[in-house]
């Protein structure tokens, strides 16, 4: 049986491995053009605002000149004015960093917290996992836009960072919820028990063992609130409760369009960032759509 | 000598039930019983589906809760003690799965599968270990270009083998096999089987063979206990089992043993209806009103079983 045990394989052979959550993702991209026209078209977008906004400067895009006041498309404001005289191309820019800021901040946040929380209490069960589950169940029955505006209200200065945090607060739970199922049926598995045989300590087996098998719909989970959070804060901000006044926000810019005569006569203050919401909202979801399809056999393409 | 004895397990789940969900009954999965494990032997459990094998198996080793009842290892109780992660009986004591493809994680590769007891046990060099693997790999017949294979890529037999490659990693004791072979078609049943009965020999494991299948038990095992309802029937070694068995479950049992001898077909399926009619004839003899087995009595030095006669209680 043991002739050679020198002998190194290590370098030879190829790793063929099962189709990872990445791979099958690729494939399923690749099959799909839309998906990917979208993917392409967002990381363009992303980094274009990006880099764009780091040469704005903010107080002198936010300083009113009245002069301005309405200034329709042209050589000095490319997509015109609002009705202060600020620059509206500008403020597109601003106002999409900070919406997919918060986005990106608010998905991460609640992913941490929501895939840590659902992977304890499916693991553990019991007590922690009742415990929790009403917390979460208490968290769902409260109404939560109310409680997100009165906060916004009487938090007497708050910024994208208070802005970020509020919202966390609340979604959460989502993600916990359905970690935690998965993790339940995942942690009766018998790989779980063999590792507990062998010595391994709770939290190794908890984010080692049980979460890479549980990756693809973290994945599709993380993506599909990546692309309800963008509009977050677009919301707010058309209904007045959003990031402070001084703050360009693509929902301030929308909610313009309230005005009859700027609806009318000034088409410029609110449909580039009604078109930029729409592309960015649709772009984001046929990935998710794409990365969710890749994580279910049955409705793969690729 | 033995090492390790159990005293009286127990383990016992609450049915809950009624408006505010109290608890209403017990389901005694496994309810008093006692075994002794010696060095290089091999103990089956034998039963039918529900009769509390596996439980058994599990709250050995540390997954099941114990409802009451002592485990004695070297001496020392350690009842609660086993379900501390890091303890020497934790690492003296393996499990060999059932079903080999789920009790592998299928993101991890053979290398890291193996590695996993000996880093949580052994304080191995990274050249250690690595040997340790080479090492574990030839005792269960294996190439060594196998360590960077993903499970999903062995038949079920090598699975299985991988699954005893990392049970015995850490030179354990005892290893609990949980039904080992039910898993696998004939031909590697047999293959595993002889295996493990290599490595024992080499390796001076004790086995606690759990399963269901009467012929498997017969090969396998030095000495049998008989399980129905969460409690023993009927234990021995094997020729007391096989050959003189005194329980009318073990007998019922016995005589399902598949026999593929069509000359005589039809004497033995008179003689399963004789041990059937027997068995509803005498069950007041071995159950009590409740269906629950009587205690054990010895009938001989090696030979226990479960009977009304005596009132003292066996064992």
């Amino acid at each position: 049986m043991a002739e050679k045990q020198t002998v190194d394989v290590e370098k030879k052979t190829p790793a063929a491995s099962p189709p990872t959550g990445i791979q099958v993702i690729a494939r399923e991209f690749a099959k799909d053009k839309l998906a990917m026209t979208s993917l392409l078209f967002l990381i363009v977008l992303i980094t274009v605002i990006y880099v764009w906004s780091f040469l704005i400067d903010q107080e002198q895009l936010m300083r009113i000149s009245l002069r301005d006041q309405m200034a329709a498309p042209g050589e000095k404001y490319w997509l015109g004015a609002d009705k202060g005289g600020r620059d509206i191309l500008g403020q597109l820019i601003i106002g999409a960093r900070n919406s997919i800021t918060i986005a990106i901040s608010v998905t991460l946040i609640t992913g941490i917290i929501g895939i840590a929380i659902g992977l304890i209490t499916g693991y553990f069960g019991g007590w922690i996992d009742n415990i929790f589950m009403r917390i979460i169940d208490f968290f769902i029955t409260i109404p939560s836009l109310m409680i997100i505006i009165v906060f916004i209200s009487i938090v007497p200065k708050y910024t994208v960072v208070t802005f970020v945090l509020i919202m966390s607060v609340f979604l959460w739970v989502g993600t916990a919820r359905l970690v935690r199922s998965k993790a339940l049926s995942e942690s009766r598995r018998d790989y779980i028990n063999a590792s507990k045989t062998m010595g391994t300590s709770d939290g190794v087996i908890i984010f080692k063992e049980m979460m890479p098998n549980l990756s693809s719909i973290l994945i599709v989970e993380m993506t599909l609130n990546f692309a309800g959070n963008v509009g977050l804060e677009t919301g707010l901000s058309y209904l007045g409760f959003g990031l402070p006044p001084s703050t360009p926000s693509l929902g301030t810019l929308v909610a313009y369009a309230n005005d009859p005569f700027i609806l009318e006569n000034a088409w410029w203050n609110w449909l580039p960032a009604s078109l930029l919401i729409l592309l960015l909202m649709l772009a984001i979801n046929y990935v998710g759509q794409a990365i969710r399809r890749s994580a279910d056999a049955r409705q793969r393409l690729g | 000598m033995s090492f390790m004895q159990i005293q009286d397990l127990r383990v016992h789940y609450p049915i809950r039930g009624g408006f505010f969900n109290t608890i209403q009954d017990h389901v005694l999965a496994v309810d008093g019983i006692s075994m002794e494990f010696e060095e290089g032997k091999t103990y089956g459990l034998v039963g039918e589906s529900g009769c509390g094998k596996s439980t058994t198996g599990k709250s050995i080793i540390g997954l099941e809760k114990i409802t009451s009842g002592k485990i004695i290892y070297e001496g020392k109780d350690v009842t609660n003690a086993r379900r501390q992660r890091n303890s020497a009986y934790n690492r003296d004591i393996q499990m060999i799965f059932q079903d080999a493809h789920s009790s592998l994680n299928p993101r991890k590769r053979v290398s890291e599968i193996l590695a996993e007891p000996l880093r949580n046990f052994m304080k191995l060099t990274p050249d250690e270990e690595r040997r340790r693997i080479n090492e574990l790999l030839a005792i269960v017949g294996m190439p060594e270009d196998v360590k960077l294979k993903y499970p999903h890529e062995f038949s079920g037999g090598q699975k299985q083998r991988i699954g005893i490659a990392r049970a015995i990693a850490t030179n354990p004791k005892l290893i609990i096999a949980d039904e080992p072979v039910s898993a696998l078609d004939l031909s590697v049943q047999a293959q595993v089987l002889n295996f493990m009965k290599d490595i024992q020999k080499e390796l001076g494991l004790t086995y606690l063979f759990i399963s269901h299948d009467l012929g498997v038990v017969k090969h396998m095992c030095d000495e049998i206990n008989i399980m129905y309802k969460g409690r023993f029937v009927e234990t021995g070694t094997k020729q007391d089992i096989y050959s003189n068995p005194e329980h009318i479950y073990t007998k019922r049992l016995l005589s399902a043993i598949p026999n593929i001898e069509p000359a005589t077909r039809d004497e033995r399926k008179i003689e399963r209806q004789r041990v059937e009619a027997n068995y509803q004839v005498e069950n007041k003899k071995y159950f009590d009103e409740n269906g629950r087995v009587f205690d054990l009595r010895p009938i001989s030095d090696t030979h226990q079983v479960a009977m009304t006669a005596s009132e003292q209680g066996g064992n």
